[in-house]
């Protein structure tokens, strides 16, 4: 049988061989257009791709290379060749029951080859940060595949970490690592999402059994949107009030399962699906009714807060405020991981996008002359490359972040929200306008499912709304602005968290007359950046505590102080941003990197502030000033022009992760007699 | 300088029958191992062929039993010894231009593989469109066993073949025959050395460059091959389980453990080649293979270069030096490595193989670019 398979395939190879270079052989006697690669025809980079790939993956790079040649050479991740080179993409005309199946076999032969090994089990930063990394090539991949990857890992798996004890590490880890069970996380209620404090599923402690009861009291409390529960998980970690005698002690987590070994649903539980979505569709997201479920007293994950087998609610946190915030702790890996694994989308359809644009041409300039290539007109570049600039900054900031989490501290926790908020909000909604706009960079060809970046507009949108949504996470961070500065004024004391010390120091000013030289130091970006956040954290707080002074409650107050709140958000996370892309810059000492990457950061500054309407709204910025600022972002368009091809090699995306367009799209388009 | 150039044009032959040029290999004695004036010789034929519009294919082969038994080696070690590690450089240089001409040649290229093809033998012939495989055969990367790594765009074809067998294959030195290399996509074609002759004349008799057409004659001549019974290829699947894993020792700890499992004459003497290899070479060899799975070829030969150039250098390892010593030179077969065991070759010395020399006068590999050359080589595995 073997030898029959063996015998066949090389027929199969020899047969599409001769017809497909038949064909192509006949055609290509007559070419109209010819295709040549952005390689030969670009100039050499001065920088070395290599190492601007390393800052820019940051770690594990040969975990990652190795994990994107397992999902290479496995037909299960539907390698397809197009213009002689093959690319690896998801088959998204499947049908979504097909598509959780597949994504399924993925995780089922990542697992085989040992791609997981250690994320559960595993201690210390080496394998956090492996695992992270892992992830991240995952994604590049597929969004659906490492969102189920994740919630199974990072949400369930994290939840028995964070909030379990030894008694469910040692039953859980290791079995959720091997996938011997598979978790899920019911935390979203059809009527509550992110104010996870309203949900309603009601579990209480019944002393007699020693067990907890878990119910579904209305329509509005059945968890919605759980990943994994429409088909595979086995079993999930519900979120609900607890009610110890009566007294509803607040949201606290549970373990129940919810499918036995072989697939069927458990008595008591109903399981509903969420059907079919406008991307993601590789997940199996459920909805879950409790029909007054018991589970036993040890499967209350205790780590924050414990029930007595007699029936007394025991923590050591007395301050419910306090003991919700030690809940919301694993969402924050799901933040960090959603704003790196946007950074890496964005990567994706710039990648494309511009080699498309190197290569890709459109109108003469007199009647006889070549047709030019799309980069080459200005109005492109300013498309692109101010998003490539932002993306390169924002993969700092991504960097930044990771770092911050895995090595998180205690004293951090606070820090760790607010900059998991703003980045997640601020990358992932950067991502979104990337993708459209390289969409429509790519004209028609944006439109094809096998190049990527129009689908990954579908299956990247969820995240500006999953793992909190952006603007109430936007609240937040201002929301925690106001705090310190508040908690400042009030002990007379100086800021130092939040990266708010630059308070402190005497008001940055900005000189009448900006010249290109000074809008380029980060001096000056960096003054400016700091002046909005400064000023208007001030107004936001002066404003806040005029409608109190009305009469308003602080929460109304703030509420009705929307849009000072909005621009206050920005500024803390542009601010933040740049300050990331500094400190990556400093440690770089190649001279030929450090040049190109002062370039990418003026652009990213310059079009933020030409973008940003506050500048010019609180005055910051003169209206003069705002004209040299926009005429520096052209040049710096021009600037970056030669360098296109070799900022987005340096991504790090291999080819066959990239799409047809973004190489021989001729080639990749031309007859065949077999389509597929 | 008169008898050099006479002697560079004995070293390969060249035939013009109709719009075919037969280019022979000729150092028998050496089996055809690729001396600079040949990779010189070569690389001029492939360009100006490629320019020549009489010219619609070309032929390569070996005169005596080997298609080519590899680079020239013993030559650069004689360099390196004389303290002129840049002259082995210059060699590689020109040999990796060579590799990628064939690699994005715009005309067929079909390779008469009767015989010994190895390391660069195999690099003179794999990029092309057309390998032929006969019943003597014999294909080897034995690069780790010299202290070097498989090279000449290795990492860019052997990454391409089926599963993990590219690993196998590159790490281990594994000798295939013809029916192998056609089973695991090296060739293209198996033909019996007897039909060579009526094959090359009806070849030459085509007077045509379109591939489809060129097959079709092949595959007149050609047939599938039984593997033989004990066939590397029919392992298929252990080779995947193991040479999938992500590190050496890994993938050494997964054969052991394989083996732990059950006696097995192919895994024992897959776990021995391994551990008689440079270990040195057989951390970069698998890096670079792994990169190569992403790269294009352009990019493998060029990270090849640095490669190989730090190989030359010396600095991070001996190990080229002293492979060619007990192997070629000597021929005591027992290379002693430094350093000795994987667990002492950090991930920073690997690094540093794969970065940019920081040599004065040192440049990076530069590839050709022409109109007859195709933009980028069609993938053939």
């Amino acid at each position: 049988m073997e030898k029959f398979n063996f015998r066949t395939q090389v027929l199969i190879r020899h047969l599409q061989q001769t017809t497909a270079t038949a064909t192509a052989a006949a055609i290509s006697r007559s070419p109209c257009l010819s295709y040549a690669p952005p390689e030969t025809s670009e100039p050499p980079s001065p920088f070395d791709v290599s190492s601007m790939r390393k800052l820019m993956d940051g770690h594990n790079l040969v975990d990652r290379d190795w994990v994107f040649n397992l999902m290479i050479q496995s037909k299960l991740f539907n390698p397809k060749m197009r213009g002689g080179k093959v690319f690896v993409v998801p088959d998204y005309n499947q049908s979504m029951e097909q598509q959780r199946e597949i994504t399924m076999k993925r995780i089922q032969y990542l697992l085989d080859h040992g791609v997981f090994d250690g994320w559960l089990t595993g201690r210390g930063f080496e394998s956090e940060m492996r695992k992270l990394a892992l992830l991240e090539v995952i994604e590049i991949f597929d969004h659906s595949l490492a969102i189920k990857i994740g919630v199974h890992f990072f949400l369930w798996g994290g939840a028995i970490q964070f909030f379990g004890t030894k008694r469910h590490h040692d039953k859980w880890l290791s079995a959720t690592e091997n996938y011997l069970i598979k978790g899920c996380f019911s935390m979203t209620e059809l009527g509550h999402g992110s104010n996870v404090r309203g949900i309603e599923t009601v579990t209480t402690y019944d002393s007699k059994s020693g067990e907890f009861v878990i119910n579904t009291p209305c329509e509005s409390a059945q968890k919605y949107w759980i990943g994994g529960a429409a088909n595979h998980a086995t079993h999930t970690v519900v979120f609900s009030q607890l009610n110890v005698d009566g007294k509803n002690e607040g949201v606290h987590a549970f373990i129940t399962q919810i499918r036995d070994a072989d697939g069927n649903i458990c008595p008591n539980i109903r399981i509903a699906d969420c059907g079919h979505k406008i991307g993601l569709n590789g997940v199996d997201n459920g909805r879950i009714w409790f029909d007054n479920v018991r589970i036993p007293r040890e499967n209350l994950l205790n780590s924050v807060a414990d029930v007595s087998p007699d029936g007394k609610y025991l923590s050591a946190i007395k301050d419910p405020d306090q003991r919700f915030g030690a809940f919301m702790a694993p969402l924050t890996s799901g933040r960090v991981t959603i704003a790196a694994s946007a950074v890496y989308s964005a990567k994706i359809s710039l990648a494309i996008a511009i080699r498309y644009s190197l290569t890709r041409r459109a109108f003469s300039i007199t009647p006889d002359s070549a047709e030019v290539l799309l980069l080459d007109y200005p109005s492109h570049q300013h498309r692109l490359l101010p998003l490539l600039a932002k993306t390169y900054a924002m993969s700092f900031a991504a960097n930044h972040l990771k770092l911050l989490y895995v090595k998180r501290t205690p004293q951090l926790i606070k820090t760790l929200h607010v900059v998991s908020s703003s980045f997640k909000a601020i990358l992932t909604w950067h991502n979104m306008r990337t993708l459209q706009e390289c969409r429509e960079a790519c004209g028609g060809q944006g439109l094809k499912t096998e190049n990527r970046i129009g689908q990954l507009k579908g299956e990247f949108d969820v995240q500006s709304t999953f793992e909190g949504d952006n603007n109430v996470l936007m609240q937040q961070v201002s929301k925690a602005l106001l705090g310190e500065y508040l908690a400042a004024k009030k002990r007379n004391k100086p800021f130092k968290d939040l990266g708010l010390d630059h308070m402190n120091k005497s008001c940055p000013t900005i000189p009448l007359q900006l010249t290109a030289s000074t809008v380029r130091s980060v001096q000056f970006q960096n003054d400016i950046l700091c002046l909005r956040e400064r000023d208007l954290l001030n107004h936001f707080a002066a404003q806040v505590s005029k409608y109190q002074a009305q009469g308003e409650s602080k929460e109304s107050a703030v509420i009705a102080s929307y849009r000072l709140a909005e621009d206050l958000g920005r500024a803390f996370s542009d601010r933040a941003i740049f300050q990331t892309f500094v400190e990556a810059e400093n440690n770089v000492t190649d001279v030929p990197l450090k040049n190109i990457l002062s370039v990418l950061r003026s652009m990213y500054v310059l079009v933020t502030l030409d973008e940003d309407a506050a500048f010019l709204r609180y005055g910051y910025l003169t209206v003069e000033n705002a004209e040299t600022v926009r005429k520096e972002v052209a040049n710096l368009c021009s600037e970056m022009r030669p360098h296109a091809l070799a900022l987005v090699t340096s991504f790090g995306i291999p080819d066959a992760f990239l799409s047809p367009i973004a190489f021989d799209w001729i080639a990749a388009n031309s007859w065949s007699p077999e389509q597929d | 300088m008169a008898s050099t150039h006479e002697q560079t044009t004995d070293q390969v032959l060249v035939e013009e029958k109709s719009s075919a040029r037969i280019f022979t290999m000729n150092r028998p004695k050496q089996l055809n191992a690729l001396s600079a004036a040949m990779v010189s010789r070569l690389l001029d034929l492939f360009l100006a062929c490629a320019g020549d519009s009489s010219v619609k294919l070309i032929i390569l082969k070996g005169k005596g039993r080997a298609f080519c038994a590899g680079g020239d080696v013993a030559a650069v070690v004689h360099d390196i010894n004389q303290g002129n590690w840049k002259r082995g450089a210059d060699y590689f240089r020109k040999e990796f231009t060579m590799n990628y001409v064939m690699a994005t040649y715009s005309k067929p290229q079909v390779s008469i593989l009767n015989g010994i093809v190895m390391g660069g033998g195999g690099g003179a012939s794999i990029h092309g469109r057309f390998r032929i495989a006969t019943e003597n055969s014999l294909f080897a990367m034995p690069e780790t066993a010299l202290g070097l790594f498989p090279d000449v765009g290795a990492s860019y074809f052997l990454s391409r073949l089926p599963g993990f067998f590219g690993e196998y294959a590159g790490l281990t030195g594994t000798r295939l025959d013809g029916p192998e290399m056609l089973a695991c996509g090296l060739a293209t074609h198996f033909v019996r050395s007897e039909k060579l002759q009526l094959l090359e004349a009806a070849l030459v008799k085509a007077d045509s460059s379109v591939p489809a057409v060129i097959s079709s004659i092949i595959d007149e001549f050609s047939e599938i091959p039984d593997l033989k019974r004990n066939s590397a290829y029919h392992r298929l699947n252990i080779i995947n389980k193991c040479f999938s894993r992500r590190t050496v020792e890994e993938i050494i700890s997964a054969l052991e453990r394989e083996a732990d499992e059950k006696k097995d004459d192919f895994i024992t003497s897959t776990i021995q080649s391994l551990k008689k290899a440079s270990p040195t070479s057989l951390k970069i060899s698998l890096r670079s293979i792994r990169e190569g799975r992403l790269q294009g070829i352009g990019n493998c030969l060029a990270r090849e270069f640095r490669m190989v150039c730090h190989v030359l250098r010396g600095e991070i390892s001996k190990d080229f030096v002293e492979g060619c010593r007990a192997i070629l030179l000597d021929k005591d077969k027992n290379p002693k490595w430094d350093p000795s065991r994987l667990e002492s070759i950090s991930d920073e010395m690997v690094d540093r193989y794969f970065s940019k020399m920081n040599e004065d006068d040192w440049e990076e590999l530069q590839l050709p670019v022409g109109s007859n050359l195709l933009p980028y080589a069609v993938a053939k595995l």
